[in-house]
């Protein structure tokens, strides 16, 4: 599966216009203040609503000019080149720069105190000797916090598409380890089928049906990788009923499931892999009273799958070797380890002279999905 | 009787098993086949056959039209209907419009005897009833008599009738058939409800038994009652329900 990375980008939340020209503001209360206090140190007097009026008033000034720059020119800002920023950048910040103090100064017919009347432009000129420098480096700051929200961003996308690259990789792991499962089987029991054929056509016959019934349930399953205990049951019945076939009445099945636990979900194909391997393995080295005995049981938040067959001891063939018999464990370990990491286990034992016994214990989670339409009433 | 059939498929050799496993049905002759929808429509009116081997998937028209444009002609008695299919999803509106049976390529000469069976017992009801001048079709009861599910990568048309005894599972019953059993996802009260009383009986809170099929009620030494199945099985019976059997068994 194909999850588009997401290209949208959230904006931070300090950058909503109210947030960001609030925060401005405050930022210039704090400068008159300190210059309130620093004034008296000197001796020197000027009234607070003044100077909170003069900060508070650049201070709005910046934060409205910068938060439309964002708006405005945020995008460029971030992905702007050295060239770019040097003659386009740099001259527009001298002009905001202006700009803004002469919007200031309009607003402050009377400052500078304790001068003689001044025209407009002498009090612009005034302040511009004073301010430039520091509004261009207010100027450049809000330059540097919009290139570090750009960076931060694009440092976040590619940590998220990290994220969901791993989440796909796993999601093709699983569908490959599911895959892996069915043909093998598929070519035994059509090879089966294609030797019944010339001593037993009926017996042909039904077991093409049930093959045909255990296809057609596998490619409805798809890629679903979760299914309900009482659907993989289903499928290891009719898998079933295809080995007593291969092993006429050599092996005694017995199969129980609490019924608590049909509704519970299992990895879809986790138990027939298991069978498949005691009849490889185990029970086909038999001539007689074969058993092979599948449990579902429940205990506590724990579903306990076991399958046992009295085949052969661990020792004939090692759960690791080379013939063959690692494959199919292997995948279930691993399918079992990408589900569900720590929270299961595995394991294989020799339970009694000649038993062996795998069983798998998984955390017991419910179907909460909606069941098939089927079943239905007629008259 | 003989019941005259015709195979529509567009496929030969699928008409070729057909017609070679019916020759195991003695009452079953073949008097034609339609390789399209449009063959068989024609071939259904020239011949007026009592049953119809139907394939869902053919050129042109599907099953589903055929049935449609049959059964717009008045003059026509309606044949029986055995949907043959590799596609399960049309199971439901096959079981809608009534068809007998829904058989899922490939099938097993089996499965197609059962599908025979039951479209010979159809026949010959709707036979009788029409011999009966003017007989009202079904007996007019709202009881279900027939169940349709999937089991076991099989599409079922159950009939009540075949269903030996129902056990409940948590929220699941399992139906009991002669020879096989199926999980259903259902309510025990929802099927008690579906099911005709006098066909059916609860005699437990997690067991209902087709009185068909029911032997005896034994008084077990401990005091406690158990219902003893045709086949020998037993199927306890909680106390609550014992006056209810006896009631019954007094009666007949």
């Amino acid at each position: 599966m194909f999850l588009p990375i997401s290209r949208t980008r959230p904006q931070p939340i300090f950058m909503h216009p109210a947030i960001f020209v609030s925060a401005s503001v405050l930022l210039g209360m704090l400068f008159a203040l300190q210059q309130w206090m620093s004034v008296r140190l000197w001796s020197y007097h000027i009234g607070i609503p003044l100077l909170l009026e003069a900060w508070g008033l650049q201070y709005f000034l910046w934060g409205v000019i910068c938060w439309l720059l964002w708006r405005w020119m945020g995008t460029r800002i971030q992905q702007a080149s050295v060239f770019y920023i040097i003659t386009r950048v740099l001259p527009l910040s001298i002009i905001i720069s202006i700009a803004e103090e002469m919007i200031w100064v309009l607003c402050f017919p009377n400052l500078p105190l304790r001068h003689r009347p001044m025209t407009y432009w002498q009090r612009l000129a005034f302040q511009l000797d004073a301010e430039l420098i520091y509004n261009m480096v207010i100027f450049w700051c809000a330059f540097a916090l919009f290139r570090g929200i750009g960076y931060y961003q694009k440092f976040r996308e590619k940590e998220d598409a990290a994220a969901q690259l791993a989440v796909q990789l796993a999601h093709a792991q699983l569908a490959t380890l599911r895959m892996q499962l069915n043909p093998h089987f598929l070519f035994n029991t059509m090879n089966s089928i294609s030797s019944l054929m010339r001593t037993d056509v009926v017996a042909a016959d039904t077991m093409l049906e049930q093959l045909g019934s255990l296809l057609r349930i596998t490619l409805e399953r798809g890629e679903v990788q979760f299914i309900r205990l009482n659907d993989e049951m289903e499928f290891v019945e009719m898998y079933l009923s295809l080995q007593e076939r291969r092993f006429e009445g050599r092996v005694r099945q017995q199969l129980s499931v609490h019924p608590e636990l049909h509704d519970a979900l299992v990895p879809a194909m986790i138990l027939q892999p298991l069978i498949e391997n005691a009849y490889t393995h185990g029970l086909s080295k038999l001539d007689s009273n074969g058993l092979l005995v599948i449990e579902a049981l429940r205990e506590d938040t724990c579903l306990t799958l076991s399958v046992l067959n009295n085949g052969a001891g661990l020792n004939s063939s090692l759960p690791n070797g080379l013939d063959g018999q690692g494959v199919g464990l292997a995948n279930i370990r691993s399918r079992l380890q990408l589900h569900y990491g720590e929270a299961q286990t595995f394991c294989i034992r020799e339970v009694a002279q000649d038993q062996v016994r795998v069983t798998i214990t998984l955390p017991l989670q419910f179907s909460s999905g909606p069941t098939e339409k089927l079943p239905r009433f007629g008259a | 009787m003989m019941i005259h059939a015709i195979l529509a498929d567009d496929e030969v050799l699928a008409r070729q098993k057909l017609r070679q496993l019916l020759r195991e049905e003695p009452e079953v002759e073949i008097v034609g086949e339609g390789a399209s929808a449009s063959e068989t429509i024609d071939l259904v009116r020239a011949t007026g056959p009592e049953l119809l081997f139907l394939d869902i998937r053919m050129p042109g028209m599907d099953g589903f039209d055929v049935i449609g444009e049959l059964s717009a002609s008045i003059d026509l008695a309606m044949p029986s209907i055995i949907f043959t299919t590799a596609h399960d999803r049309y199971a439901l509106r096959a079981f809608d419009i009534h068809a007998v049976d829904y058989l899922l390529k490939p099938f097993t000469s089996e499965r197609l005897h059962s599908a025979v069976q039951r479209a010979r017992e159809q026949i010959y009801a709707t036979k009788q009833i029409a011999g009966r001048s003017n007989g009202r079709g079904q007996n007019g009861s709202s009881y279900t008599t027939r169940i349709v599910f999937k089991s076991r990568g099989r599409i079922l048309f159950l009939s009540v009738s075949d269903i030996r005894w129902i056990g409940a599972e948590e929220n699941y019953v399992r139906i009991c058939t002669e020879g096989e059993t199926h999980l259903l996802r259902e309510t025990m009260s929802r099927l008690e409800e579906r099911l005709d009383p006098q066909m059916f009986l609860r005699v437990h809170r997690s067991a209902i038994v087709n009185l068909q099929y029911l032997k005896e009620v034994r008084t077990e030494p401990n005091g406690e009652f158990t219902v003893v199945m045709v086949n020998g099985q037993k199927v306890a019976m909680s106390r609550s329900y014992h006056s209810r059997i006896s009631e019954l068994l007094a009666r007949s």
